[in-house]
């Protein structure tokens, strides 16, 4: 061992709380090193000497200033807690009288006469028929005549669809 | 005839209940208290007085302001001991309030010199008072010479920074663990005995040439 171990250890060594091969080590090396051997003295006569410092005791009025600030304490926590009972005294007055008045309203509503069940007026009417706006034959003479040719042709091809969709649709307004 | 009787009764139910609570141990007293048994405060008040005393004076070096402390820490101790936990030791609660409340003193202190000035003013006055703790039956020389070792030991403690002092007096005086002292200074345990090591080492240092 060597000092720097020393001291790391030193302060378990003081408190007695080392395993008993490293106290032995501790105490061989304070065989061995004269200024460990210094300081470790200088330390224990301190600490021995704060340790005996005379206690001081408490003076003789303590007891009672005490008494009294724990008296007035009390106090505080007793004011403290009756304003607790009384707000929640009001609140449990308040939620009675709520409920109170909810019971006595339901009461109310299932003692009073059946009423007859009165419905609004059933009004009977036929739906409108959609109107759907024709695609006649207008749609198809609309057509432009500055439309390229196979376009034209292709519109060309459904016109006659067109027109039967038109009569059926016409079939259909008259109905 | 039947008063005196009741008397008697009743001061002797309350003389069994004051040694009951003496047996027991802070946990028990603590339970008993929340019981609503008010003597049972009494007794931990009476358990703990001096040793608060003395671990505020050694910490903050005022005697009065440490009175004032202690009767502080038992009016909190009184209010919350219904919020204590009692997995944990009553003591260290006890002493992680007195440790705050130095310390709040000793960082008031430092921000209001005025008051760092009538604390010194106070301590040296102090000086013409009688002497208090030596024993009356010594010698003057000894007397003497005991009340400069003493005042010595007090100031070479007073110099150790705050948080080493904390330390030093929670291990040397009050005996405390290294884990109590952890819990109450609220630092790691590698910390506390860091700073332990050091407040012996610094310790020794100043109070050796005085005590050679």
């Amino acid at each position: 061992m060597d000092c720097r171990d020393f001291c790391d250890q030193h302060l378990a060594f003081v408190d007695d709380t080392l395993a008993g091969i490293e106290l032995v080590r501790m105490q061989r090396h304070l065989v061995e090193c004269e200024s460990c051997a210094k300081q470790d003295a200088k330390i224990r006569r301190a600490l021995l000497l704060f340790r005996n410092l005379p206690s001081i005791e408490p003076s003789a009025n303590f007891s009672n200033r005490l008494e009294a600030r724990l008296k007035e304490c009390q106090n505080e926590q007793l004011v403290h807690s009756h304003r607790n009972l009384r707000l929640g005294a009001v609140a449990a007055t308040l939620a009675s009288v709520l409920m109170l008045g909810y019971i006595s309203t339901t009461l109310y509503g299932h003692t009073e006469a059946p009423r007859d069940l009165v419905m609004p007026p059933v009004v009977a009417s036929i739906p409108e028929s959609e109107l759907m706006p024709p695609s006649g034959p207008a749609m198809v003479t609309s057509v432009s005549a500055g439309l390229t040719i196979w376009p034209a042709a292709l519109f060309a091809e459904q016109v006659p669809v067109r027109f039967a969709h038109s009569q059926l649709e016409l079939a259909n307004y008259t109905r | 005839m039947a008063d005196i009787v009741r008397k008697h009764v009743v001061s002797v139910e309350g003389q069994t209940v004051r040694e009951r609570l003496q047996a027991m141990d802070d946990s028990a007293v603590v339970t008993e208290f929340l019981g609503g048994e008010e003597r049972a405060f009494s007794e931990l008040v009476t358990r703990y007085q001096t040793r608060l005393l003395n671990f505020i004076y050694r910490t903050i070096g005022d005697r009065e302001k440490a009175e004032d402390l202690v009767q502080e820490v038992f009016i909190r101790v009184y209010r919350h001991l219904h919020r204590f936990d009692r997995s944990k030791k009553f003591s260290t609660w006890v002493y992680t309030i007195a440790s705050n409340l130095a310390k709040n003193e000793l960082r008031n202190r430092s921000r209001n010199p005025l008051v760092l000035f009538q604390t010194v003013q106070k301590n040296f006055q102090d000086e013409d008072r009688p002497l208090q703790f030596e024993d009356t039956t010594s010698r003057p020389d000894d007397m003497y010479r005991k009340r400069h070792l003493r005042e010595i030991v007090e100031e070479t403690v007073a110099k150790l920074p705050e948080h080493h002092r904390n330390v030093f007096i929670l291990r040397e005086l009050e005996g405390k663990s290294y884990e109590e002292i952890a819990e109450i200074t609220e630092c790691n345990l590698g910390t506390v005995k860091s700073r332990l090591n050091r407040a012996r080492n610094s310790f020794a240092e100043i109070i050796a040439p005085y005590v050679d």
